[in-house]
């Protein structure tokens, strides 16, 4: 990559930030529109109840919940991506963990919406907070709805500092290229960067720590976001092995987000020589590692019912895979179990397009999971034959899943816009060092 | 209930009997009611008079709420009991005591204005509360009754304010003692 | 939360009432300070505000005249009870009993007297003008044909009625559409008396019913019920047993459901079962045969089991068998009535059971004559279509109807008829068929509104009085017949001085008596008038008649709550799942599985049953409690008019039926039909889950004499233990838990508030579900939420078939479902706000207006027993308003209304709880067993249920919960569930369920 010179790379990152096309105001539009169908979807629960979604007794949880779980899982890639690879000094990271890592924020925001919208009186939400009250009235400490709370909360905040944090000397960098009311914006966000040697032995320092203090997190959400289930009774949902098993699958569905956003990006701001293909092989192993571990799970799920001998775990098992919703749960079997095996092939992990439709596949197999774990366990109801109901989704649940949708490409596009979606100063940490003249050139923004 | 409703002779000839005692509360001349707390009601019903100064127990009118979780307000009939012998001293008093007795001919009983309320989830049986605090019962929760020319609201009858007592008094704070 | 409804809004329509007042001045609840206080002008002397007052009265809801107490908050009827000085229903109440306060706030009735005018339409009248013009039709009608049609009423309103038509030369008829007229028949064939005897359910040691539905239709429901589960229900006393019951019929009802053995005869051999059985008896000489039986040879001669064991369509040992174990029993009853009564032969299949009955010598111990039922003094069948084709042909110039809804229940003739009729005057208080096609309606008070009398039997007259101010503008049509007869008084000086000729010294006394015990009840049960066999019951023929029509046997049934209709319009029946088929909101047509296999039906499918009088689509319900060869269709359902819950709701099934009289003078309700699928389809609103219990604990069922065999200390039922080093960690935590409940203190110890129910008394009547709804003001959710599962029932009934090897249905056992009040509940610890919590007296408190909603405890709950507010029931003029004015006058003061976003639930009736723990309070003592009763318990006619505290050793549950018996269900979760039900036990090898 003789051409990608320090200065290349800055202004063809820089290029991205350049006046937005027609398409992507199309893109915007399209994202902004869904939020709103989302936003009068709200209002409509807030006005009737929540009888407008699908719910049918026992059925108590369903899309809402559904969609809650499949955002959170988004969002772990980017930690680990960032994070975890960063302490395991993988180079290969630096040219997509901005993108990532977004995504985590944008992704952990939509999720946080999920259970103020499906609980019963929205505007009673801060009950499940902890404030000191004349009533001596707290929170339920045992309620692993409450640990989500706290699970959630830090690993915004963490997310969220170690983005704009990363985002500084890019920033920076960008600052010196802007002209009119952009160039104001990034002179605030850039914190007075100046490249100065000082700033950067401080700024690796700080980043070190706080990628050290990140990376438990990635185990720790997921493992708390299980336990909304795992703490329950119900067959299907209490099993010890949920922790692990949801990391692993939220880092699979993370992933696969990330492939099925970088393609078009790359696309799209032509970073083809940045976001190389070996990028996203990389990416893809990623994949058939988190992959295989969650068709492991899966196998580990079933043995474990019918090596129980458990009635309920039983009958719970064999509902999910031969009772009304097959459908769903072959979906996620297949999904997510056999797909990711096509990884093994070279062939496939280079190709940029089959990557991309088999991103797709993982993230529809992925929602599936979260749906058949929730929705299905309650259906069959294997405690009580005479509670059981089929639950059909209606336009509410529809709705807010795509208003969620909405929220999060909003935030996404505003982004790639607005600030640097990769990486400047880390992609060139990994570049030959530059010859001399360009140095200068290079150094000037650097 | 029934012998209350009998009884005015009774309850009035107990006044009197008040009166010949010494220190003797001696309710205040009002000239200026727009002064006074508390909503205005449509007749100038003097607590601080047949409370204060003629001591009337508080249970001659609100008949229930020794035995039952409503306290009960006075029937109008309960009000001529006396009022068809007392007319007043002064003209004031006497127009107020006319505006009863016209209610009673025209079988239209006046609308009182409703000063202490709780929500519907909230139960508060009186009668519990009587029998835990005695004859200071009353005052507890309404203040001091007996004193005031018009009624206002002197606590807040918030979960907040009920907590404080019943910690003070170490009793249940159980939440289904009150909610359901 | 909810006040807005919960207090002022009833308020508000309570003003409505003029006792308004009272409620205002009561509560003492609603934030706004503006709100106004209205006091008495005069205080009601038996009134306190917050404290209810009970006044005891009659229940009107059918003809069985149950004793029944209403509870008054502020001059509102809240609940109705049992009576317990109620001679025929001991203190008990069936579902329609429950729901009779929905008549009386139901928001379709007619608030004012309304006339037809020239354009044929409807508009008010005043009263005073409305009785001038009537009493001008009454003179010139004189003469013309002057005809009073009332429903049953053996009462003095019955008797005024009499006096009046006599007065002016009209007649008076009374019309039940399920008459009795087989009954009287088949007794008189018998035993030359056409009058209905008592039967004594509570002695017997063997039940055989031929069809007769005594625990849902049948006479006296209620008194049936609880004599039924003091004989059949196991009783664990030395010697340890039980009365085996054996149903015969084509399907299985609520009754069937409830027999230990089905006999699915061919429809209408009933008759010729019994008198095979007879024969058996008598030649085998099972039983001391009465020497005048021999008069019978002849005709048992014909029936021996060979020669009928064919045409009943069952082999010939089991008509034996049954013969030897009813006689050997010492002490069988067989009852016939029902559908047996209902086909073309029912008279000598009536006849054929008395035969049976006599031979084994139950006539006279167990089959009283001589208590005269009123129900049997109801007019014939034969009398209606009489009174029918003289208004068709013009005879009647002045037709009156009051309490009886004709033009329902014979859709055609009588509906025609009536056109011809002069001058029509209804005193229905709803707009139903009848009263649509009348020229003048003068709405009735509702029984619990007025004054009046029934005399269900001889020995009892059960006295009826107004317990509330009238909602509307409406009169007691007592006055009105007054008025017109031209009499000087109310209804209540007639009543009052019908009663002084009973009663001559000291009468005011009497009164005052009967008024407090709601009526005057003989001490002695009548004496048994003795009976010989009638020379007629020789000739006793119960030949299944051949009718013409379609290929299809169809058979049609009352429906066990909304009857012949009449229960149509009230929200709490309509939700509450039929007992069997478990549907709600509309009617069905039960199809055997075989038959549905052939014409490829599946459950929802519409079946068009065609009979010669009428063409109906009803979707199929698939089920094996039926025989392959017939299909049954309930009726109440279908109305054209009558009010927004019963109007164009499926189908009526009346509009099968003929109205040509059978050989007995009643009406027959099996034809003749052909069915077609239509392929049309439909979702079925049914609460029925899997059918089948899958053996996980839910259930539990012994064989008799499995239950003979247990001893104080067994436990028969095995579920998983807990593991020795989990023991603390489980089985303390519950305790514990129990222990940190204790914020401040009760005075004493902790109660531990349990429940024993008792499945080998439960019927699954669904009575108990009912009295829920009206106790804790569950919201109705409709048909359409019902499909979806959103119904609110605290108490649910769960009906799993008990199957025989050969997988048909021999009985069911039916489990109430609610809160089990776990002792160690997976719902608590999950609600991240406390409002699932665990209260110091051992409930799971659910506290409303902490609850956000996050749905965690019910998803944690493995009964599933936890019910959301999806939407706001109680907004005024919502979609799904579940209380229109003035049905809202109903809600109970003592439990908040619920509003949208809230889980709720069964929590052992906390309100009546925390109310006896203010009285007693109130009398510085404890909390004694048998103060608290739940409503469900209250209600429940076969005494199931049994609420009180586990603590004290020497309660009535403490007692119970050690029962052999016993179990929890799903025990082995470890949940400590407050509830123990007791194993159903069943008088044969245990049969597989599932």
């Amino acid at each position: 990559m003789a051409r990608v010179t320090y200065d290349y790379v800055t202004r063809t990152i820089a290029r991205t930030l350049g006046a937005p096309t027609r398409g992507y105001f199309l893109l915007l539009g399209s994202a902004v529109g869904l939020l709103g169908v989302g936003i009068i979807t709200l209002l409509f629960l807030l006005r009737y109840g929540l009888g407008l979604a699908g719910y049918s007794h026992p059925v108590y949880w369903a899309v809402f919940i559904t969609c809650f779980v499949f955002w959170v899982g988004i969002a772990h890639s980017g930690t680990l991506i960032s994070a975890i690879l960063f302490l395991f000094r993988s180079g290969w990271r630096t040219a997509v963990y901005r993108t990532a890592e977004a995504m985590t924020v944008f992704a952990v925001m939509t999720a946080g919406l999920f259970p103020l919208i499906h609980i019963g009186r929205q505007w009673y939400f801060y009950w499940l907070l902890p404030y000191p009250n004349e009533r001596g009235l707290w929170p339920n400490f045992k309620s692993p709805l409450i640990w989500d709370e706290f699970a959630i909360g830090t690993y915004f905040t963490v997310s969220t500092v170690f983005l704009i944090m990363g985002l500084i000397p890019d920033i920076a960098a960008v600052r010196d290229l802007a002209t009119g009311w952009r160039k104001k914006l990034y002179g605030i966000t850039a914190l007075g960067w100046t490249g100065a040697n000082e700033q950067w032995r401080h700024y690796t320092r700080g980043y070190l720590y706080l990628a050290a203090l990140a990376t438990p997190l990635v185990l720790s959400v997921h493992s708390v976001v299980s336990w909304d289930f795992a703490m329950a009774i119900v067959p299907g949902w209490h099993a010890t092995l949920f922790a692990p098993y949801f990391v692993a699958g939220a880092i699979y569905s993370g992933v696969g987000l990330v492939i099925t956003l970088l393609v078009p990006i790359r696309r799209l701001f032509h970073l083809e020589e940045i976001i190389t293909v070996d990028h996203f092989e990389n990416l893809a192993k990623l994949c058939l590692l988190t992959g295989s571990i969650v068709s492991f799970a899966y196998v580990t799920e079933n043995f474990v019912a019918w090596f129980s001998g458990n009635a309920s775990e039983r009958a719970a098992f064999w509902y999910r895979a031969f009772g009304p919703y097959w459908w769903a749960s072959w979906t996620m079997y297949i999904c997510n179990g056999l797909l990711p095996w096509l990884l093994w092939s070279k062939k496939v992990r280079t190709n940029i397009t089959a990557l991309f439709v088999i991103s797709i596949f993982v993230n529809i197999g992925m929602w599936f999971e979260r749906y058949v774990i929730i929705v299905v366990s309650l259906a069959g109801e294997p405690y009580e034959p005479w509670a059981n109901a089929v639950y059909n989704p209606t336009w509410a649940d529809w709705g807010i899943m795509a208003g969620s949708f909405g929220w999060f490409f909003m935030w996404f596009l505003l982004f790639v816009k607005n600030f640097p979606a990769v990486s400047i100063s880390e992609v060139k940490e990994v570049l030959p060092p530059p010859k001399r003249v360009a140095a200068r050139a290079g150094a000037r923004h650097a | 209930m029934v012998w209350l409703i009998l009884a005015p002779p009774l309850a009035v000839s107990s006044a009197l009997q008040a009166q010949t005692a010494s220190q003797r509360y001696q309710a205040p001349v009002v000239h200026d009611t727009g002064s006074l707390k508390g909503p205005r009601q449509p007749i100038f019903f003097r607590h601080d008079i047949h409370a204060g100064q003629d001591q009337i127990p508080c249970m001659y009118c609100h008949y229930s709420a020794s035995v039952s979780s409503e306290p009960g307000l006075p029937s109008l009939q309960t009000c001529l009991g006396c009022h068809q012998f007392v007319s007043g001293s002064t003209p004031s008093h006497q127009a107020e005591i006319k505006k009863v007795r016209d209610a009673w001919r025209e079988k239209k009983p006046p609308e009182w204005v409703r000063i202490h309320a709780l929500p519907g989830f909230a139960r508060f049986p009186h009668m519990r509360h009587i029998k835990a605090l005695g004859a200071q019962a009353c005052i507890t929760c309404h203040g001091d009754v007996q004193r005031m020319p018009q009624v206002y609201q002197v606590s807040t009858l918030r979960m907040g304010w009920c907590v404080r007592c019943h910690v003070e008094h170490k009793v249940t704070r159980d939440c289904t003692v009150c909610h359901y | 939360m909810t006040d807005s409804i919960d207090r002022r809004r009833f308020l508000k329509v309570l003003s409505v009432t003029g006792a308004g007042a009272a409620a205002l001045s009561s509560c003492g609840i609603g934030p706004e300070p503006t709100e106004k206080l209205i006091p008495y002008l005069i205080q009601p002397e038996d009134q306190i505000p917050g404290t209810a007052t009970y006044y005891a009265t009659t229940c009107r809801e059918c003809a069985a005249g149950c004793g029944v107490q209403v509870r008054i908050r502020e001059g509102r009827a809240v609940k109705l009870e049992g009576n317990p000085d109620s001679p025929i229903n001991r203190g008990r109440l069936c579902a329609r009993g429950q729901a009779a306060i929905q008549g009386l706030y139901n928001p379709d009735r007619l608030t004012r007297p309304m006339i037809r005018n020239a354009s044929g339409t409807f508009e008010a009248i005043d009263w005073d003008g409305a009785i001038q013009r009537l009493s001008a039709k009454v003179a010139g009608a004189r003469g013309k044909g002057l005809v009073f049609l009332t429903g049953a009423e053996q009462s003095s309103f019955g008797d005024l009625v009499d006096e009046w038509m006599t007065q002016v030369g009209g007649r008076r008829q009374s019309y039940e559409p399920f008459g009795f007229e087989a009954l009287r028949a088949g007794n008189r064939m018998a035993f030359g008396t056409a009058t209905l005897p008592s039967y004594d359910f509570a002695n017997a040691k063997y039940l055989l019913s031929f069809g007769a539905d005594f625990l849902d239709t049948w006479l006296s429901p209620v008194e049936f019920q609880n004599g039924f589960s003091r004989s059949h229900a196991f009783d664990s006393g030395r010697p340890a047993s039980m009365a085996k019951f054996v149903y015969v019929g084509p399907r299985l009802s609520l009754t069937g459901m409830n027999a230990d053995e089905w006999i699915a005869a061919r429809p209408g051999t009933e008759g010729t079962l019994a008198l095979a059985m007879a024969q058996v008896i008598v030649s085998h000489r099972l039983a001391r045969v009465p020497a005048d039986a021999s008069r019978l040879s002849g005709l048992l001669a014909r029936h021996t089991p060979r020669a009928v064991a064919e045409v009943i369509g069952i082999e010939q040992q089991v008509i034996v068998r049954l013969a030897t174990e009813f006689a050997n029993s010492k002490g069988g009853l067989a009852v016939a009535g029902g559908m047996a009564a209902q086909y073309p032969n029912g008279a000598g299949i009536v006849a054929a059971v008395n035969v049976l009955n006599y031979v084994a010598g139950a006539i006279g111990s167990l089959v009283r004559f001589g208590a005269d039922l009123a129900i049997g003094a109801t007019n014939t069948f034969a009398d209606l279509a009489s009174l029918t084709s003289d208004m068709a042909a013009g005879k009647v110039a002045l037709l009156f109807v009051h309490g009886a809804n004709p033009a329902y229940s014979l859709p055609g003739a009588f509906q025609q008829a009536l056109g011809k009729v002069g001058y029509k005057v209804s005193f229905s208080s709803y707009r139903d068929e009848t009263a649509a096609a009348c020229d003048l309606i003068l709405p009735d008070h509702h029984p619990l509104e007025q004054w009046g009398d029934s005399r269900p039997r001889a020995g009892v007259i059960a006295l009826q009085q107004p317990v509330v101010q009238p909602v509307f503008d409406t009169r007691p049509t007592g006055d009105v017949v007054l008025k017109l007869a031209g009499r000087p008084g109310t209804f209540q000086d007639y009543l009052q001085s019908k009663w002084r000729a009973r009663q001559k010294k000291n009468f005011d006394q009497y009164w005052m008596d009967a008024l407090a015990r709601g009526g005057v009840y003989a001490e002695a049960p009548s004496r048994a008038r003795p009976v010989q066999l009638a020379a007629t019951a020789a000739g006793i023929n119960t030949a299944a008649a051949i009718q013409a029509g379609g290929d299809q046997e169809v058979v049609v049934f009352p429906h066990p709550v909304l009857h012949d209709g009449r229960g149509a319009n009230k929200p709490w029946l309509q939700e509450l799942p039929d007992p069997v088929s478990k549907i709600a909101w509309h009617s069905w047509v039960e199809v055997h599985p075989d038959t549905a296999a052939k014409w490829g039906l599946s459950t929802g499918d519409f079946l068009l049953l065609k009979s010669p009088f009428g063409a109906q689509k009803f979707p199929a319900w698939i089920t094996r409690s039926v025989r392959p060869d017939v299909l049954a269709v309930p009726t109440g359902q279908g109305h054209s008019a009558y009010g927004r819950y019963a109007q164009d709701r499926s189908a009526n099934a009346f509009e099968l039926l003929g109205t040509q009289v059978n050989s007995y003078g009643g009406r027959t309700f099996a034809v003749r039909a052909s069915a077609t699928k239509t392929g049309e389809h439909r979702k079925i609103v049914t609460t029925e889950g899997s059918p089948r219990e899958r053996g996980q604990g839910t259930v539990e069922v012994l064989g008799l004499a499995r239950a003979q065999g247990l001893h104080a200390g067994d436990h028969p039922f095995h579920y998983e233990e807990t593991p020795e080093y989990a023991k603390d960690a489980v089985e303390g935590w519950g305790e514990r838990q129990h222990e940190k409940a204790s914020i401040g203190n009760y005075a004493g110890d902790h109660p531990r508030w349990g429940l024993a129910i008792d499945l080998s008394k439960c019927t699954g009547c669904a009575a108990c579900v009912t009295a829920c709804y009206a106790e804790n003001n569950l919201a109705t959710v409709g048909e359409q939420l019902m499909q979806r599962g959103r119904e609110m029932s605290w108490m649910r009934l769960e009906r799993y078939w008990l199957t025989d090897q050969k997988g048909v249905p021999q009985g069911a056992v039916n489990s109430p479902m609610l809160c089990q009040q776990c002792g160690n509940a997976p719902c608590e610890p999950v609600c991240p706000v406390y409002a699932a919590y665990h209260t110091p007296d051992g409930l799971n408190g659910q506290v409303y207006n902490r609850c956000v909603g996050t749905r965690y405890c019910s998803n944690n709950c493995p009964y599933k027993v936890r019910y959301f507010n999806w939407y706001n029931y109680a907004e005024r003029g919502g979609e799904w308003e579940a209380w229109p004015e003035p049905l809202s006058m109903l809600l109970n003061p003592d439990v908040t209304v619920r509003e949208k976003g809230v889980m709720e639930k069964c929590t052992f009736c906390v309100q009546r709880i925390r109310g006896a723990q203010n009285q007693a309070r109130l009398q510085d003592r404890n909390v004694r067993d048998g103060d608290i009763v739940t409503a469900c318990q209250q209600t429940c006619p076969s005494e199931a249920i049994i609420f009180g505290d586990l603590n004290d050793r020497h309660s009535r549950v403490y007692e119970l919960a050690g029962n052999p018996r016993g179990y929890h269900v799903l025990a082995g979760l470890n949940t400590k569930p407050a509830i123990t039900y007791l194993a159903r036990v069943v008088a044969q090898e245990t049969p597989s369920h599932g």
